[in-house]
């Protein structure tokens, strides 16, 4: 394991202390500053993130040298000439200007104030990054149907309401949680109490399926509402917990499955069923999209050690201090059986917190973690590249290994 | 005994004396008129609501799918209801609201649902449209309608359940430890979404994209009327909000009337009825509410308990009413003078209030309304389902 060079080690090459799993260590090296300029410095290191994968794109699939070669048969290894290589989320942002807008547009509603809390999140802020892998993945189904090069207005209402839905469940889990602060501000709950947050969130979702209905599209509509069962469902999980050392591996996959990358999954399927009427392309969508958002959740579980709250915008050891044994813990686990004990009572007791963080932190529990999102996303690429080329495909392979890579 | 069966049960245990049906059913104009001179048992008695509640049960073929049994069945109820015996002991209003789902044998228990079921009974299948003809049909009702019922009840029990979420800043130290109501929260929070996304399942599962659109906007509507109700019922506020008649009336349409109104609508829409029998059906299922809502603000003041010194909502119809007729200025000076040391005497408020005409104008509002729900059935064919909907607007219009 440790004479793994994982890719995105190389990359990162210029932000030295950050990601080092060392105990004790101190985060993020370089001034906190305000958020402001936190995510100035962020998005710049990005840009340069962006600019070195592009010069290892030849190498790209030798991610694959960890694992097997990929098949001969997908046409993965032409991209389309020419084509300028361009920044994932600026590629789909051109199909997104407004987006919040027009979200804002669905919870138009009397209640000024019911209307403020719900537009809370929709302020720009967010990465937007459902949205994104939503229209791209729209565009790279057209185009792989039918060299379509537009994008349909119903693919991209799926882009709303899937960050609709997303953030419905956000406000709802922030009660549930207790939380104080996400994206670098206050919560909904802290700000206006826990009966008008469990309403704000109920208000973004009622607006997310009567715009789902307006689709008119019943294929869609089950797709999607089948994300709202699992988002209830993957709490539900979170509640209960696997006494068996075994089962809790699985346990955690299927509460990440149902958390996160049902959402991601799903929209990706409805806009391929929008946008080409192949079985076998909505489910590579779909595959994409699962795989994906499998990766996405695990690197965040990583980074609640790794990282430090300003990068964040919400504090870290969140989960500990939930209770919640993400994937470095259950790995660390198996160097540091002594961890079964704390795990088990939820890390109720004081200093069980900082112990259980020591533990990860001394164990290879993040590295683990990270292989294994590394083997997600590398199963996302190989579905990906399934389809036709097109800019919006290399788009995705890209963000998939973004997804890797983010530190916040 | 699961709780399906205990809801089934309970109107019958309170007994029914099985008069015959033929006397409510009075034909024509003289129906419409005669909301407040319907003789028969006093509307107040348990025994009379039950009875009518239990005759319309048989006519729709004693519901047996309400409150969806695959979600009775499901692992994650048997979990909320481990975690909510939790709060036995805590003062988590969720506990309150679990006990009514259950115990509360009050007509306001499953109306929305059998309101669906008698109404898509009572339009029957779409003369025009045969292209419902495959669906099954048990009763005279078709299982999409039946569907359609049991989601319109997840909904506003999802709703229910929301609505006592817990400030937890507000709390003070006779609510018990905070951690109670944290966890009271949680699973208040839980039990919702989960009856909501059981609700969109079910929607999906119909096939019929207005409906859904239908379904979701008058949980749009809900959540909109049950965040007025939250705003106006602060504990400290002993002040009526400052809204006439008309804005109440457009307040309660979306906490009391959007739901079942627009339920009612859907449910023509699933056998594929036309624009006007929609529109029939939604004005009855909104009128109905409104009488139904306003019959309850009604109780404090019908009742013949004397020295109840209950406290009544102050954002109720007969107070609203008793504001706008006074002027703002005046009624305040009532709440001053109905107040010792800070606390407001309910006793002496209700005396005053009955005194005025707040009460009187609040009955003829609610037979207004009855009657314009009259009015709406009259378009659809006389039949048990449409005499029972008609005894339900007697039932709840009679105030002697």
């Amino acid at each position: 394991m440790a004479s793994c060079r994982w890719p995105w080690r190389r990359c990162c090459s210029w932000r030295p202390a950050a990601r080092s799993p060392r105990p004790g260590s101190p985060g993020r090296a370089g001034p906190p500053g305000p958020p402001s300029a936190a995510d100035a410095g962020a998005q710049m290191s990005y840009f340069n993130l962006v600019k070195s994968l592009t010069s290892a794109f030849p190498n790209r699939y030798s991610m694959s040298r960890f694992h097997h070669t990929t098949s001969a048969a997908c046409c993965c290894s032409k991209t389309r000439s020419g084509e300028k290589y361009t920044d994932p989320f600026k590629l789909g942002w051109r199909d997104l200007n407004g987006l919040y807008e027009d979200i804002r547009k669905e919870l138009l509603i009397s209640t000024a104030e019911l209307k403020e809390m719900s537009e809370y999140y929709f302020d720009g802020k967010g990465k937007a990054f459902r949205p994104i892998i939503v229209v791209l993945m729209a565009r790279a189904c057209n185009i792989h149907h039918n060299n379509s090069r537009d994008v349909q207005a119903s693919q991209r209402s799926i882009a709303l309401i899937a960050e609709m839905i997303h953030t419905a469940s956000l406000v709802h889990d922030d009660v549930i949680d207790d939380a104080s602060s996400r994206r670098g501000k206050h919560t909904v709950n802290k700000i206006w109490g826990e009966k008008k947050a469990v309403l704000a969130g109920d208000l973004i979702l009622s607006a997310a399926s009567i715009a789902l209905a307006r689709i008119g599209n019943t294929a869609v509509i089950s797709i999607l509402t089948q994300v709202i069962e699992d988002l209830v469902r993957g709490e539900f999980l979170q509640l209960g917990s696997k006494e068996n050392e075994n089962e809790r591996f699985a346990h955690y996959l299927e509460k990440t499955f149902k958390k996160t990358a049902s959402l991601i999954a799903n929209s990706c399927k409805a806009v391929s069923v929008l946008g080409c009427p192949d079985p076998v392309v909505h489910e590579i969508a779909y595959q994409y999209g699962k795989n994906v958002g499998i990766a996405f959740q695990l690197i965040d579980d990583v980074l609640d050690f790794t990282s430090c709250s300003d990068q964040m915008g919400k504090p870290t050891s969140a989960d500990l201090k939930l209770g919640l044994a993400t994937g470095p813990v259950l790995f660390a686990c198996q160097q540091f059986p002594e961890m079964n004990a704390m795990i088990m009572r939820r890390f109720r007791l004081p200093g069980d917190v900082d112990r259980a963080r020591q533990y990860v932190l001394q164990s290879d529990g993040v590295q683990q973690t990270t292989y294994l999102a590394q083997r997600y996303c590398h199963e996302a690429v190989r579905e990906i590249s399934k389809l036709r080329p097109s800019p919006e495909r290399d788009a995705l392979i890209q963000l998939s290994e973004i997804v890797l890579t983010r530190d916040k | 005994m699961s709780l399906r069966q205990l809801l089934l049960r309970l109107p019958r245990y309170l007994g029914v004396s099985g008069s015959p049906r033929r006397l409510w059913w009075s034909p024509s104009l003289d129906t419409i008129s005669s909301v407040g001179s319907w003789r028969g048992q006093s509307s107040r008695s348990p025994a009379h609501w039950n009875q009518v509640v239990s005759e319309a049960e048989k006519i729709v073929g004693y519901p047996t799918s309400f409150m969806s049994l695959r979600c009775l069945l499901s692992d994650e109820l048997s979990n909320i209801a481990l975690q909510v015996r939790k709060l036995v002991g805590t003062q988590h209003p969720l506990l309150t609201t679990a006990r009514g789902l259950v115990h509360d044998s009050r007509h306001n228990l499953q109306l929305r649902g059998l309101v669906v079921l008698l109404i898509s009974k009572a339009a029957g299948p779409s003369s025009m449209n045969t292209s419902c003809q495959n669906y099954d049909m048990v009763s005279g009702i078709y299982s999409c309608q039946r569907s359609l019922a049991e989601i319109t009840e997840l909904i506003h029990t999802a709703l229910l359940v929301h609505r006592g979420i817990v400030n937890l800043n507000e709390l003070q130290s006779s609510d018990g430890p905070l951690k109670d109501m944290q966890f009271g929260n949680k699973i208040a929070i839980l039990s919702g979404d989960f009856l909501l996304a059981n609700a969109c399942n079910g929607l999906a599962l119909l096939q019929n994209t207005k409906v859904v659109e239908l379904l979701a906007s008058a949980l749009m509507d809900l959540v909109q009327g049950v965040y007025h109700e939250n705003s106006t019922s602060a504990k400290e506020n002993h002040i009526t909000e400052d809204i006439g008649i008309s804005a109440w009336k457009k307040q309660t349409f979306l906490s009391h009337g959007a739901l079942l109104a627009k339920s009612c609508q859907a449910a023509m829409e699933l056998a594929k009825h036309d624009a006007d029998v929609q529109d029939m059906a939604f004005q009855y299922g909104k009128h109905m509410a409104m009488s139904h809502k306003i019959n309850s603000d009604l109780q404090p003041f019908i009742k013949e308990k004397t020295s109840d010194s209950m406290a009544f909502n102050l954002n109720s119809a007969p107070v609203v009413l008793h504001q706008e007729f006074l002027g703002r200025d005046l009624w305040i000076k009532q709440i001053g003078e109905a107040q010792e040391k800070g606390r407001l005497d309910y006793a002496k408020l209700r005396e005053t209030i009955k005194a005025g005409k707040g009460v009187t104008s609040a009955i003829d509002l609610c037979r207004y309304h009855g009657n314009k729900a009259l009015e709406a059935l009259q378009s659809f064919p006389p039949s048990e389902a449409r005499s029972a909907l008609e005894n339900i607007v007697f039932a709840v219009t009679r105030f002697s």
